[in-house]
This record gives structure tokens, C-alpha cells and sequence, in this order.
């Protein structure tokens, strides 16, 4: 009964201790051998549509509501490309933000009416608390993304 | 040892090995149902304020400056220039966008949430390896111990009498939302 009392113990201590680590594999991982640059896929988005790639740079962004996205960055300045994962198969924890990672998924095509767009960015700004003034969208927009299927955060 | 006995040592012993794990399960399994009102593994908290304009300053200044402004001590995990006079920062617990021109500065905090999140993390099998065996392992032992506890009572109370009926209807709920939703 002491035993069995010890071993509750350290498994409740064992979880209030757990890391709050991050790196690891989350979804399928990656089996690529070749890094795609994200500027290749914005370059060139018709040679990539429906094609699976390998991509790396900064988390620098992760819905943190459900954790079922992720903005990677570029290799130019300022470049970001968006990796949207099935809610509930990958959960990217918010502490993953600033770290480096490598992502695997299929390029897709996202082709938005105007007010398509609106809801959008109505529902980004939603998720982050913040305002959202419909006028700034002024058109259809095209976009490029990853439906990610696993990745590798260092 | 007889069949009946059999049966309610192993409803008794699976019940007692499987209590912890239902106990993880249960709470985080509430815990993550309403992710669109909570972030269930982190404590989120925004802060905005204005540093003032860091253009005139040299490049190499805006960081550490901007990290003695927004008062922020911890380890800093890497920093991206998130437009030409934007700058992101990533610090363990908060992520910190600034505006170079005006100073405006918002800071997104991130604690995780104690207890709770190390009960997401099993539960939403972020460890991987030996975790997703054992469970697996969990699951069978669920099945088994909804199987034995079937059997547990005979006569009026049992299967063939008040434990039929309430099974019936646990059974129905699914049911029921899947002619609702599906």
C-alpha cells in the first residue's frame, strides 16, 4: 500500500514538474530529404499547388485558441507563410513561437471572394481580440498556404 | 474462482489501475471541449503601451532597448522583423511586437497553466513514444471495464433488468446526436 502511495505521489509531482518543453515532432513529423525555400513556393505558387514540401524557418506566429495554425517565416525579410493543420490532430503550443522548426504539408491554393476575405480577417481578429475594420479588404484575394502534416520544432 | 467472480475482480482491478488516467482524461477532455472560449494549456494576457519612436536609434540598439523598455528580463528566444519598421521579439512567456515608428508596443504573455496543461499534454499525446501505448493500453482497459461492468449485478438489477434499461439508454445519447448532427 506504501508502494503504491509513493508511485501516486511521484506521478502527481512528476506532472506538476513536467516540462514545459516544446521541440519535438508533432503530426507525422518529417520525412522530406530536401528543404523547399518558402520564397520558391511565392515565386513560383503554380509549380508547387497540390505538391508536398518541406519547409523551415521561425515560428512566429500560432493561433492560440485551438493551436491549429502556424505563420513560418521566409528566407527573404518579411516573408511568412501560413501552415493550417486539422484542429485537433496537431496542437502547436503557443510557447512555440520564436522557436525554429521544419514543416511538412501540401501546398495550397486559397481563393477568397471579398466578402470571404472580411469574415476572414474578421475571425483572425476575433481569435486575438482585437478590431477589424471591414474597409481595409478591398478586393478577392488569392493566398498561399500549407495544409500542414507534421513537423519538427527544435 | 468462479465466472461471476472473475468477472468482478477484473471490473474491480481494471477500475482501480484506470482511475488516475480517467481522472486526466476527464478533466482536460472538458478542458480542451471549449477551446473557443479559453486557451485550456496557457494563461494568455495582452499589454499594450508605447515606448516611444526607435528610428533614430541604430539598429543593433532597438533590441536590447526595447527589452530595458517593456521592462523584460527572461531569455530572449529569437527576433524577426516582421515588416520594415516592425519588429517581433520572442521571449520565453511573451512575444512582443513593436512599432519602430511610433513606439507602440503590444505584448502577448503566455503562462502555462499549472496542472491543467500538463494534463493536456498526456492527453493530447504531445510526449508520443511510450505515452501512445500506454494510452492504448488505457482505452482496452476501458473497454474492458465497461464489458465486466455489464455483469457485475445479476437479476432485477442487472443487464436483464434496471442495468439493461440504463444501458439502453447510454447507448441511445450517440445515437441521438449522430441522427441529430451527421
Amino acid at each position: 500500500m506504501r508502494v503504491l502511495c509513493l508511485a501516486v505521489m511521484l506521478f502527481a509531482v512528476s506532472l506538476v514538474n513536467a516540462s514545459a518543453g516544446v521541440e519535438g515532432s508533432y503530426g507525422h513529423g518529417v520525412t522530406l530529404p530536401e528543404v523547399t525555400p518558402v520564397s520558391a513556393i511565392f515565386d513560383a505558387p503554380q509549380n508547387y499547388v497540390g505538391k508536398r514540401v518541406l519547409i523551415e524557418g521561425m515560428i512566429v506566429d500560432v493561433c492560440t485558441s485551438r493551436g491549429c495554425w502556424i505563420f513560418i517565416s521566409g528566407d527573404r525579410p518579411y516573408e511568412k507563410i501560413r501552415v493550417k493543420v486539422t484542429d485537433g490532430e496537431i496542437v502547436f503550443p503557443v510557447a512555440a513561437q520564436g522557436h525554429l522548426a521544419q514543416v511538412e504539408g501540401i501546398v495550397q491554393e486559397l481563393r477568397r471572394s471579398k466578402q470571404d476575405v472580411i469574415n476572414w480577417k474578421r475571425h483572425l481578429a476575433e481569435e486575438r481580440g482585437e478590431e477589424f475594420d471591414p474597409s481595409t479588404v478591398t478586393g478577392p484575394e488569392v493566398t498561399y498556404r500549407l495544409r500542414g502534416l507534421g513537423a519538427v520544432i527544435r | 474462482m468462479n465466472w461471476s467472480k472473475l468477472n468482478r475482480a477484473l471490473h474491480r482491478d481494471i477500475g482501480y489501475l484506470c482511475c488516475g488516467l480517467t481522472l486526466i482524461y476527464a478533466i482536460s477532455g472538458v478542458a480542451v471541449n471549449h477551446v473557443d472560449s479559453w486557451n485550456p494549456s496557457y494563461r494568455l494576457t495582452r499589454i499594450t503601451s508605447n515606448i516611444g519612436s526607435l528610428t533614430q536609434l541604430p539598429r543593433q540598439e532597438h533590441v536590447p532597448l526595447i527589452l530595458e523598455r517593456v521592462g523584460e528580463a527572461r531569455t530572449l528566444k529569437n527576433v524577426f522583423p516582421s515588416a520594415p519598421e516592425e519588429l517581433t521579439l520572442f521571449v520565453e512567456g511573451n512575444t512582443i511586437k513593436v512599432d519602430l515608428v511610433t513606439g507602440e508596443t503590444v505584448q502577448d504573455r503566455y503562462v502555462p497553466r499549472r496542472f491543467l496543461y500538463e494534463l493536456n499534454f498526456l492527453h493530447l499525446n504531445h510526449p508520443k513514444k511510450l505515452w501512445t501505448w500506454c494510452a492504448d493500453i488505457y482505452a482496452v482497459g476501458l473497454a474492458v471495464l465497461a464489458l465486466t461492468g455489464l455483469f457485475v449485478l445479476r437479476g432485477r438489477l442487472g443487464l436483464v433488468g434496471r442495468g439493461g434499461v440504463l444501458t439502453a439508454i447510454g447507448a441511445a445519447i450517440p445515437l441521438f446526436f449522430l441522427w441529430l448532427y451527421l
